[in-house]
Order: structure tokens, then sequence, then C-alpha cells
């Protein structure tokens, strides 16, 4: 469905992609899971041409995606990372314009638009200024925007940024109903939470790079433990710090420690029989299976929310 | 073509959407229309009168004349009697009295016509007139007011004077010689018979001081006649009042395209612009969307604002109409490049607004919108003709006021459509550098 080739793209001296190599497969939701800056939104404009990378390329289907060229630009739904709509006009207007650039003929239009404003619950205010919209509407709208016109490929760049949960819940719905009727998706976003939920197979960028790439178990699996010990600091685990650094590689971070066990604590039983010898009480102790977030700790060194 | 049409749309969409902007558009220059119209001399509403001493203390048929004149004169409130504090009886105004009460700062300004105003060999009318300095518009309009009606009204008077005056200049028997040159010389160039121009005879000083005679066998009184109607007709709409017109019209089209440009910006940071690139919409749709909306909006524009100065001051617009749409189209195509060539220079819309608001009104100023530029000093004078503002409201007021043909501006228009075409191609490049579409 989609080949980005050997990618780089420079703002001045800022490099903001370094040859970056992807394939997504038609009908799949793909994460894109980045820190800010790390250039995602870059490669977002880069796929809908436009901006024009200084080197590589984009394939979509057979064809060469081209900057400027706007027809393949059909295909795709291009959700901006920012709300991007005429906040002064309502609901309805805002769909009527942007979908008027398709050539729909207009009773399709304004079908769709229907259809399209039930999708993102949004039906009974369409004839309201979106600049009296709460956050998490205008994030709706800012997706239904991009869909009227049926694209196969639906490009969307934090879609949840500055969203209350409720709304969240119902943008993930709602892509994950488009996926499921078909629509290829890629999703990006700084949240690894999001990326692990929605994101069966996803890459990592970082600083204009791609460091890793596959699906969840795989990424995983490069982790040298798939179980994270975090205990609080209190008085008696200061006390007992010797101790715990015996069970595996102990970070001392700001109000606990996190301890990758090694192999003979891997069993569950045997560590927590070593906890208790030790002393320490049940409710200060943590074990959490490995999560994304260790997967870019140990790729970057940096936490993702850095 | 179509996306272009579409993308005019969504302006106008948004146009309808902004009261704001309709206001600055239309409601704005309306009002200020009607104001300064009033100040310049609208016919059409009721213009407040200026009040005027007259003491008239010749005997003479033509003082007479003349107050009855002034009295009948729609700007002025002729004031002829006073009365004392705490008193109702009234007294006829004398100089004195006149002097004491301007200088009081009662009423700005007072006309005398003297015993001697006008005797049987005054070879010119005797007025006195006192006004307050301090109060030197209204007083000017009132003296304006006074010469337009003697000029207009008693036009008769005249070719009396000049001829005493010429006879003192150069002799009773010159002057007869001298008339019957002239005689033949009207005859030659006028068409006229020359047994019919007995204007010059014994009788003509009773037949031109016949005030009240309009009929057509007064030849030099149709002549003069003929001569005031071209200075201070009655038909004809003030200069003053179509210069404001045409003057207010550009400035508010020169805000209303500037700001239909620098909506661009707006765009930009609304993100819309950069959802519409990444729709199938390109650059250069947006730009030629912009080019024909600002255009289409500036001539929508100005047929609301000229039409309005029709309904309020009976502003002559459809006899010299034809001139009068390509002057619209020729200033509206000017006023977008100017729009254009701002927002693709400037980095960001405050930048934007500040440099055009101050380029308007400057342009205003030194280009004639809100005062004839003979006002100015020469090196204001010579740089007035760098501004657009110049070359449009001189065509206004050549297409609406003196009803010119199409020879009479066919320079500025010339210069208007050289102008836009010029600076709309260069802003055309400049937004290949320019900030917005970063
Ligand atoms: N138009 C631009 N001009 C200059 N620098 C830019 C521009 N767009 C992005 N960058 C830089 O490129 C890098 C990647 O930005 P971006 O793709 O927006 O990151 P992300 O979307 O992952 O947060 C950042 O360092 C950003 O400052
Ligand atoms: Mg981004």
């Amino acid at each position: 469905m989609l080949q980005i080739e050997n990618v780089s793209i420079k703002f001045g001296n800022i490099e903001a992609l370094k040859g970056i190599n992807l394939k997504v497969q038609k009908g799949e939701f793909f994460g894109l899971l980045g820190p800010n800056g790390a250039g995602k939104s870059t490669l977002m404009k880069i796929i809908v041409g436009y901006l024009k990378p200084d080197n590589g390329h984009v394939i979509m289907g057979n064809e060469l995606v081209v900057y400027d060229n706007v027809n393949f630009r059909r295909k795709i739904g291009f959700v901006p990372q920012e709300i991007s709509l005429y906040l002064e006009l309502s609901a309805y207007q805002n769909l009527k314009i942007f979908g008027g650039f398709y050539n729909i003929p207009g009773k399709v239009l304004e079908e769709k638009i229907t259809e399209v404003l039930k999708l993102v619950q949004l039906e009974d205010r369409k004839k309201d200024a979106v600049k009296n919209f709460s956050g998490g509407m205008k994030r709706r709208l800012n997706i239904a925007a991009s869909i009227l016109h049926d694209p196969e490929l639906i490009l969307c760049d934090e879609p949840t940024v500055g969203v209350d949960p409720q709304s969240r819940n119902a943008i993930f719905d709602m892509l994950m109903k488009l996926n499921r009727e078909g629509k290829t998706i890629i999703y990006t976003t700084h949240y690894m939470e999001e990326a692990e939920r929605m994101c069966p197979r996803l890459a990592i960028i970082d600083y204009g790079q791609i460091i890793a790439e596959g699906t969840l178990t795989e990424l995983k699996k490069m982790l040298e433990r798939q179980v994270t010990l975090k205990v609080l600091k209190t008085s008696i685990t200061i006390e007992k710090t010797n101790e715990l650094s015996q069970i595996g590689k102990l970070l001392e971070l700001d109000g606990h420690y996190e301890i990758i066990p090694n192999e003979y604590f891997e069993l569950n039983s045997k560590l927590f029989y070593y906890l208790e010898e030790l002393g320490i009480p049940a409710d200060i102790i943590n074990l959490s299976r490995a999560s994304l977030e260790d997967v870019f700790l140990s790729l970057t060194g940096r936490s993702l929310r850095d | 073509m179509n996306i272009i049409y579409k993308l005019i749309k969504k302006e106008i969409i948004r146009f309808l959407n902004d009261k704001t902007s309709m206001m600055l558009t239309f409601i704005v220059p309306i009002i200020l229309m009607v104001i300064f119209g009033n100040i310049f001399g609208g016919h059409g509403s009721s213009r407040g009168k200026a009040n005027l001493i007259l003491i008239n203390n010749s005997n003479s048929e033509i003082a007479k004349f003349i107050e009855q004149k002034l009295d009948s004169t729609e700007t002025l409130r002729l004031i002829k009697n006073y009365s004392e504090e705490f008193s109702e009886i009234k007294f006829p105004y004398t100089e004195e009295i006149a002097k004491e009460h301007i200088k009081k700062g009662k009423i700005s300004s007072a006309l005398i016509l003297p015993e001697n105003f006008f005797t049987d060999t005054s070879s010119s009318l005797l007025f006195k007139f006192y006004y307050d300095p301090k109060n030197e518009i209204e007083s000017a309009m009132i003296q304006g007011s006074v010469q337009q009606t003697i000029m207009s009204q008693v036009g008769g008077i005249m070719p009396v004077l000049m001829m005493r005056q010429a006879k003192k200049q150069i002799g009773e028997n010159k002057f007869l010689n001298f008339s019957d040159d002239l005689k033949k010389t009207v005859s030659a160039n006028f068409g006229v018979n020359v047994d019919s121009l007995q204007f010059l005879g014994g009788d003509f000083e009773k037949r031109a001081m016949n005030l009240n005679n309009n009929n057509s066998s007064n030849v030099i009184g149709n002549l003069v006649k003929f001569d005031s109607e071209q200075l201070v007709g009655a038909d004809v709409k003030s200069p003053g009042l179509t210069r404001s017109i045409g003057g207010i019209a550009m400035m508010f089209m020169l805000f209303t395209l500037t700001a239909a440009a620098n909506s661009m910006f707006e765009e930009k940071s609304e993100g819309t612009l950069n959802r519409l690139l990444c729709m199938p919409v390109k650059r250069s749709h947006i730009l030629w969307s912009k080019y024909i909306y600002s255009l289409l909006l500036g001539i929508f524009q100005l047929l609301v604002l000229f039409t309005s100065a029709w309904l309020i001051f009976d502003l002559d617009i459809f006899s010299n109409f034809i001139n009068l749409i390509i002057v619209i189209i020729a200033s509206a195509a000017a006023a977008v490049s100017f729009g254009m060539i701002i927002t693709s220079f400037a980095k960001n819309i405050n930048q934007a607004s500040g440099l055009s608001t101050l380029l308007i009104l400057v342009m205003s100023a030194i280009g004639g919108a809100w005062f004839p530029i003979f006002l100015l000093p020469d090196w204001m004078q010579s740089l007035a003709r760098g501004t657009l503002t110049f070359w449009a409201v001189e065509a206004y007021i050549q297409v609406l006021w003196r009803s010119a043909d199409f020879s009479a501006i066919a320079l500025n228009v010339l210069v208007l459509l050289s102008i836009a075409f010029i600076i709309n191609f260069y802003s055309l490049l400049r937004f290949r550098k320019g900030k917005v579409f970063r």
C-alpha cells in the first residue's frame, strides 16, 4: 500500500528526517510513536505531498507521490495535528467547504456529511459555530473533515492531543470502526499507551530516525527482560538497597527503585519469597510487564515523557 | 478551475459570516460618506445652515435682490435683528453691534452691503465682510456661499460691471470701437447674427439689470449663465462631494482588499491553509482564488458605495456609467495588487496590517482622497503621483463630476492597470519566498 524509501528532509540546519524506510500494508492500523520533535508530522506531510523530501521518495499503491501533484491526494485523508477548521463557521459549513474539493456530487456529499457527523457524534451541533465547541468536539470535527471522501488511507497526526477521556475513547472507537471497514490507518502519537492499545504494528521514531519497527510482541522481545519491579523508596527500602540490588539491575529513580530481575528472580514466586524475607511490605511493590515505554527507554536511554 | 471556484465560494461564505468585515466594507464608509458629503456640500440631505448677520444699508435694487437671494440660499440663515438679554424686543443690527457680537463669539461672520454698495457709476460691488478668525473654516464657507449665490443668481450684473470697468480703463470712445470689433468676433466665432448683438447699445444696461428677466433674448445674460453653469451649475454636484465619495470609497476598498489578502495569515494560523494544501488544492489555486475573489469583492464594494452615494446625495452615476465601471475595475485591480504585495512581503498578520494601515492612510492623505492635492507643498504633490489613490480619485472626479469621456481617464486607467499588472506579477513571484506558505 505505502512504501517510504530512504526519505530525508532538512529545515535549515535541522535534519528533521534522516533516511526513513517504512512499509505499510493495506488494511493495517499502523502506529508511529515518538517524542515531540521526532519528525512524525514532517513524515506525514511528505506522505501527502505537502512537503518535498530532499532525498528518497514515497510510493503509494504503484504511484510515485510527487510534491504538489494533487490527484492522488483524493485517496488520502490527512488529519492535521493542529485543529484546522474555520472557527467562525458552523460544523456543517466546514464539512461542506472541505468536502467540496473532492468532486463529490452535491447530493452524495450531503449524505456523506450526515453520515460522518453521526460517526463523530456531532449531528445535533452541526449548526453551531466551531469556536463554541469543546476541545474534544473540535478534534472530532477535525477528523470528520478529512474522511468525507472515503479515503483509502487515513493519516492521523496526534488526533487526541488535549482531549477529555470521553472524546478520546470516541475517537478510538471511530478509528477502529473505519479500520474494520477496510481503511488503512497511520496513527502518530507520543502516548505509548495509545500506541499499545491501538496499533498492532508500529515504528518508533526518534530524532528523525526509525529506531525500531515491528509488532508489539516483536518490539517487547527486544528487551532484556519482560518484567520490571518497582519498589517505593521508604526508610525500610533505602536501608535495604544492597539487598535489593541482588535481585537484578537496579535503577534509582525519583520516588522509587526500578529493578530488572535477573534470570533467577524471573520466577515470581522466588522474587516474592525474597522480598518477604527482607521484610518489605507488599503494598509498596509493583511488578509490571514490559511496555513500549521500556522499549523506548532501553533504545534511547531516555523516557518518552522527557 | 473547479477548485478555484470552490475556494472563491469559501471566501464568500467566510466574508458573509464575518460581521466586522461587512461593517468595515459597507456600513462604515457609507456613514463617513454621509458625514463628509454634508460638509462638502451634498444636496440630498438636510444640511445645517450657517448663521450670517446681514446688514443692508443700500437702497439699490441689486442690493435688495441679493438680500432676497441670500435669504433663500439653502446653506445660510440670515440674521438681521438682535435682542438684548432678558428682553423680547428686537432691534435691527448695526455695523457696530455686529462687530461686537462677532468679537464676543456670538456669531462667526457678518455681511454688510454699505450705502455705496452699488451706485449709478459703480464698476464693482462693495461688500464688507467681518469674521472671527477662530471660526475661519465656517466663515470661509459662508464667504463661498455668498459668492456662489451672487455668481449664479445675479450673473446679469457682471457684464455691466465689466463694461463699466472697461470704459473707465480705456475711455468711452475706444471702448465703443472695441465693442464693434468684439461684436464681429463674437458673431464670427459663435455664429450669432450681428443684428441680434445689440447688447452694447444704450438699453443694454437696463436690460441686463432687469434682474428678473430670464428670457432668452438677453444674449449676454445667457452667455454668462452658460459660463456660470460650468462653474457652479445647479445640476452638477460639487467637486468636494465627489472627491469625498471617491476618496472614501477608494480608501475603504484598500482596507477591505488588504484584509482579504491578509486573511491568508489567518488561515495559516487557523491551520486551514495547511489543511487545504493537504487536499487536492495547490498553492497556485489559493493565490488565484485570492486575486479573483479580491477583485470581485472590490468591484462589488465600489458599486455598493457609489449606489449609496446616488441614493443619498443624488450623485449622478448613470450618465457616465460605462466609464465609471472602467475606472472601478481598474482601481479595484490596483487595490488587489496592493493587498497582495503586502501579504507577500509581511512575516505575519500584525506586520501586514500595521504596514498596510500606515500606507493606506498616507496614500489617502497625499493622494487626494481627503482634500485636493493642490493644498499640499509641491514635493508632496509629485509624491502623490506615485500613489494609486491619486490616479483613482482623480479618475472618479473626472467621470462623476466632469462627466468626462474616456480620453480624459485613459491615462489614469492605464496607470492603474499597469500598477495592477506589475505589482501582481511581482507579488506572485514573492509568494514563492514569502512566509505565508511556510
Ligand atoms: N517548517 C519547519 N521549519 C523548520 N523546522 C521545522 C519545520 N517543521 C518541523 N521542523 C522541525 O523538524 C523537527 C520535526 O518536527 P515535527 O515533524 O513537527 O515533529 P513531531 O511531529 O514528531 O513532533 C523539529 O525539530 C521541528 O522543529
Ligand atoms: Mg507533530
